[in-house]
């Protein structure tokens, strides 16, 4: 039941991104400063912002915007922190030491702290939110790949494959990288919603993408002036990233079910 | 005693007002509590300053003079004072009842010592540049004639001098008492004169002032900084709260009395509460755009003609202060005297026109940047609708969001192509051209380098006679209109939104916040 | 046991090392300046040049560092560029405001978390372990800010029921003070609850199915029992670890949060002076929450024993 919950609700925000790459009601960037703040009706159905820009066009831009956002972020996290995190689970050693002191250093950094300093450093722009973001994160893979790959690597068709006089890399990328594929995979769904939500803290304390381009996350940061007069310049955002979140992690969760480990086995 | 006497005893003791005040004055409330939206920076006028420093240091120190309710320079510490017929020497004349915070009497030995430090280069005075070699005049000297009488002497005459010494930004030349500093030099707290003194200064949660009780103000209605400066609380606590929608709540709920300055946004959803009372006065600041005429882009005037003949500044003026500014072209602010026909005419849309100077200039579509920040949401917002205003003519803008150092820091070396800036208020036209004015080698943040400006400049500051300075102004702004060094989009309003129990609040064209003659019902 | 204790410190030396590297150079490379944002927009040349020269910015960046390193280890941490206090004071304070928001939310959220999580795993895929999943994943997807701002406008400006500006020092006045928090404390110990809760329904589901639980429950013990002492201390580890992981990173600072609802704590001393180039006050901070992160890690490794006597501390 909450896999088909799920599915509607990623299949909905699919539908939109698709939906919005060749039609949206109105220009999402266009200003109108005759009708500002104008709320849900016929014309607009989720309003008008504060420069009367309309609110549902926003939204799916911002969808695109946002989600491409955090798959790119995830990707480029995921990617970091799995060749890392192989290279310091499987070689052990000193590797394995740098490696952990590093990413120990990196997480010892307050996440917000780390990505507004990098962004202010590279100035605001998608790819240094990105590049930001990714940073923060990638320590985490890293942990959880290293972990996983300790746990296998004494396993037998391991050994069968060092015996065979494959070399490290081989090993590493034809043996072990597909059997921690799993909670890879898990890891991914869960960064995936994390990264939605930095995007919009930070753009919540003024770092995020710059206008006029729209993300729910600075969505929802413009609108707190307006909270308690134009309510759903606040609703709309946080039930966007809401729902997109929800439908991930219930995504997530089956996935996690069915690659469980213990059912694999 | 009866019990109903007993009762009248114990309500009065519950009652937050005294009963009866020593002083013949009306029953004064204990506390008024207002905002600052961030943390003063320093306790000591003029130097580590912004504006909000300076407000709350303005109730404490008082300098020789002040600026009255109309930017004109009128008598403060000193009672009256004379020129010399060459205009280089200035002899002061200082009331005999004003005492310091802490009880000693004002003369001129304070006077004296306060303007040797701050001419001191340690002490930082943010004026000092204007006495430097650059600046309006040497100071060459500064005595004591006689206890109560100081004479100021300068290397050339400077019709500015007053108006410098009067200016907030530089702590009004406030007159300290030699013990606000250590043996060493080194700052303590400010003993100055003012209505107020200095309580507790609780970093980033509030700063407290107390009524001085021996305040000697001048006689007559409240007026600037200078005229009927009566405390009417007890206490004023600034509440650092950075959040306007937090601030906002608190002023709903009880929480705040007065909320001195806020955003036009800021209004909405408190505009038609019956407790609460509003005022907006148009004030001497200066929103614009400014170009950077060395940059290959915008080199060509014809370009900056075309990117300022889409922009509409009425329509923009009205959607970002939700019609509390005042739209404007001139450098001049609307609210200023010297604001006449010339300053008051604004540049009409012409976007056709506008296509056709950047087909002439060759403009072949490539993105421009421009430079703004989230510190002021005016700010931000003015450059989204600049954007959208340039993208009628086919200009495509691309904006830069920078937090405020780095905005502080591009403006400053000149680094941007386009920038949306603010001024805080300029009480003369000349500090307001001078925003712009400037040498770019010594002074890359000034956008306007002409010979011809600068010399105008000049001759507007060596200038007394008002009618002789206009046509000056008239001139420059119209020069400023054609040369396009700059677009000045429009001057705000200073908003201010108080409890319906709050008497006596008036805000001035300085935009400076000022809480004597406020009380509380 | 000293010795690990000991042994684990020394090994975060250099991590603790390079987050100083670290944060010393990143601060330097934001653009902007310091001086420049004290003196402000009209500053000429020379005075800039002095506050420079009195702000020590003017040395060489090696010479700075070491300078700052060497003072730290002392325990003194400079003083903040914007207000002057010393940067230790103003760690301390804001500390003391995330630490008791953070605590208690934390505390409350694994609480929370530990009830609902055994019972709904009691009571797998009935309709109260639906509705406990339900809410647990519906709360996990709530951004913490935004929880925070409807709170705020709920509670705080249209019913009234509690203050939410001007912080009040206990030291004050308690009863105000608790007031205060109960705002922030209540949108934390929501949005941490969520994950924390799936954790432990996770592990428990995975615990009442071992074997030695259908022992306990064969020999007649009560079911109570079974759970509490069979089932609870050993599905609890890995939310352990979930919760270490949590205190050591909230405990840096839930800068949003204390956005929202204007708290003087340690995550928006970090971002206001990252945004104000306040150089002293950040890697403070920085140096700080890197030492607490270590502790933290440190405490919870040696927690574990007390939950699963099988692990021992090596």
């Amino acid at each position: 039941m909450s896999l088909r919950l799920g599915i509607a609700l990623v299949g909905a925000l699919l539908l939109t991104i698709v939906v919005g790459l060749v039609w949206m009601p109105y220009d999402p960037i266009a200003i109108d400063l005759v009708h500002p703040l104008s709320p849900p009706e016929l014309k607009h159905w989720f309003g008008t912002d504060e420069f009367g820009r309309d609110v549902l066009s926003r939204s799916m831009l911002g969808a695109r915007i946002s989600v491409l956002l955090a798959l790119a972020t995830v990707a480029l996290a995921i990617i970091l922190g799995t060749a890392l995190g192989l290279l310091a689970g499987y070689l052990r050693g000193w590797t394995d030491r740098l490696l952990m002191t590093l990413t120990d250093t990196v997480l010892a950094f307050p996440g917000i702290l780390l990505a507004l300093g990098l962004i202010a450093v590279l100035g605001s722009s998608d790819s240094s939110i990105i590049l930001a973001l990714a940073t923060a994160y990638t320590p985490s893979v890293v942990r959880v790949v290293r972990g996983t790959v300790l746990s296998i690597r004494e396993r037998e068709f391991i050994e069968a494959s060092r015996s065979a006089g494959d070399s490290a890399l081989e090993t590493m990328l034809r043996h072990v990288l597909p059997n921690i594929l799993p909670p890879i995979v898990v890891l991914a769904t869960s960064l995936f919603g994390w990264a939605l939500l930095s995007e919009s803290a930070l753009s919540f304390l003024g770092v995020g993408v710059p206008p006029p381009a729209p993300t729910w996350g600075n969505m929802l940061s413009d609108s707190r002036p307006y909270m308690d007069v134009a309510g759903w310049l606040s609703i709309v955002p946080g039930l966007c990233i809401a729902g997109t979140l929800l439908g991930v992690n219930l995504l997530g969760d089956a996935l996690r079910d069915r690659l469980d480990p213990r059912r694999l086995s | 005693m009866s019990s109903l006497a007993v009762c009248g005893a114990l309500l009065s003791t519950c009652l937050p007002f005294r009963a009866h005040a020593e002083d013949g004055q009306p029953p004064r409330a204990p506390i008024l509590r207002t905002r600052l939206n961030s943390d003063i920076v320093s306790t000591d006028p003029g130097t580590r300053r912004d504006e909000n420093t300076d407000g709350v240091l303005l109730h404490i120190v008082e300098g020789l003079v002040g600026s009255r309710e109309d930017g004109s320079v009128g008598p403060m510490l000193a009672s009256h004072w004379t020129i010399s017929p060459d205009g280089r020497v200035y002899t002061f004349a200082l009331r005999p009842e004003v005492l310091f915070h802490n009880g000693a009497p004002l003369t001129a030995a304070e006077v004296v010592w306060s303007f040797q430090r701050y001419l001191k280069p340690e002490t930082r005075w943010r004026c000092l540049d204007v006495f430097g070699p650059h600046g309006i005049a040497r100071v060459l000297s500064v005595k004591a004639l006689d206890p109560h009488t100081v004479e100021v002497t300068l290397d050339r005459p400077a019709p500015m001098f007053l108006t410098t010494l009067a200016r907030a930004d530089c702590g009004a030349t406030g007159i300290l008492h030699p013990d606000s500093v250590r043996a060493d030099g080194s700052w303590v707290a400010p003993i100055g004169t003012g209505p107020f003194q200095l309580g507790e200064w609780r970093h980033n949660q509030f700063v407290q002032l107390k009524r001085f009780a021996r305040y000697a103000a001048l006689p007559g209605p409240r007026d600037g900084n200078v005229g009927g400066k009566h405390a009417l609380v007890d206490e004023l606590r600034f509440l650092v709260i950075p959040d306007s929608s937090a601030a906002r709540a608190a002023l709903v709920r009880g929480s705040l009395d007065v909320i001195d300055n806020l955003y036009p946004s800021d209004l909405m959803g408190i505009r038609g509460r019956k407790d609460l009372l509003f005022q907006s006065v148009p004030v001497l600041d200066c929103y614009s755009l400014l170009m950077q005429i060395k940059d290959p882009e915008l080199r060509d005037v014809r370009i900056r003609t075309a990117i300022a003949l889409t922009l509409d500044a009425p329509a923009l003026t009205k959607a970002i202060t939700g019609g509390t500014g005042t739209a404007n072209n001139s450098p001049i602010p609307a609210a200023s005297p010297f604001y006449h026909p010339v300053e008051a005419r604004l540049r009409a849309v012409d976007v056709a026109r506008a296509r056709r100077l950047l087909e002439a200039a060759g403009y072949d579509g490539r993105p421009i940047k421009l430079v703004t920040s989230r510190r002021d949401p005016q700010m931000f917002d003015i450059a989204v609708v600049i954007q959208a205003m340039a993208a009628r003519a086919g200009i495509h803008v691309q904006i830069d969001t920078v937090d405020w150092p780095a905005h502080l820091a591009r403006y400053t070396t000149g680094d941007y192509q386009l920038m949306v800036e603010s001024f805080s208020p300029r009480l003369d036209p000349a500090l307001s051209f001078g925003l712009f004015i400037g040498d770019k080698r010594q002074e890359p943040r000034k956008t306007w380098d002409t010979p011809r400006s600068r010399e105008l400049l000049e001759e507007a500051m060596r200038t007394a006679d008002p009618a002789m300075r206009q046509t000056v102004f008239d001139q420059l702004t119209l020069d400023f209109l054609n040369e396009v060094p700059a677009v000045v989009l429009f001057n705000s309003a200073r908003l201010s939104v108080v409890r319906a129990a709050v008497t006596g609040h008036q805000n001035w064209m300085s935009g400076q916040v000022r809480l004597w003659g406020v009380g509380l019902r | 046991m000293l010795g690990y204790i000991f042994k684990r410190l020394l090994l975060a030396l250099p991590t603790l090392l390079l987050v100083a590297v670290g944060v010393f150079l990143l601060i330097r490379l934001i653009p902007g300046d310091p001086a420049l944002v004290l003196l402000g927009n009209d500053a000429d040349a020379a005075s800039l040049a002095g506050m420079r020269a009195d702000l020590g910015l003017d040395r060489p960046l090696p010479v700075q560092f070491l300078t700052w390193v060497e003072h730290a280890v002392r325990g003194d941490l400079g003083r903040s560029i914007v207000s002057g206090e010393p940067v230790s004071t103003l760690i301390l304070n804001h500390f003391a405001v995330t630490a008791v928001v953070v605590l208690v939310a934390v505390t409350l959220a694994t609480l929370l978390a530990i009830t609902a999580g055994l019972v709904a795993a009691w009571r797998q895929n009935s309709s109260l372990d639906l509705a406990v999943v339900g809410a647990a994943t519906v709360v996990l997807a709530l951004p913490s800010f935004w929880l925070g701002l409807v709170m705020l406008l709920l509670f705080g400006v249209k019913l009234g029921w509690l203050p939410f500006v001007g912080y009040v020092p206990f030291s004050e006045s308690a009863a105000e003070a608790a007031l205060f928090l109960v705002m922030p404390i209540a949108t934390l110990t929501i949005t941490e609850s969520g994950v924390l809760t799936r954790m432990m329904r996770a592990s428990s589901i995975d615990v009442l199915q071992l074997d030695y639980v259908t022992h306990a429950r064969a020999k007649g013990l009560a079911e109570s029992t079974v759970l509490t002492r069979h089932v609870f201390p050993n599905a609890f580890a890995p939310t352990l670890t979930l919760v270490g992981l949590t205190l050591g990173h909230l405990l840096g600072g839930v800068a949003v949060i204390e956005t929202v609802f204007t708290l003087p704590g340690l995550g928006r001393l970090m971002v206001d002076s990252v945004l104000s180039r306040d150089y002293p006050v950040v890697q403070g901070c920085l140096l700080f929450t890197a030492v607490v992160y270590v502790v933290v890690n440190l405490v919870v490794d040696l927690c574990y024993p007390i939950f699963d006597p099988r692990v021992t501390a090596r």
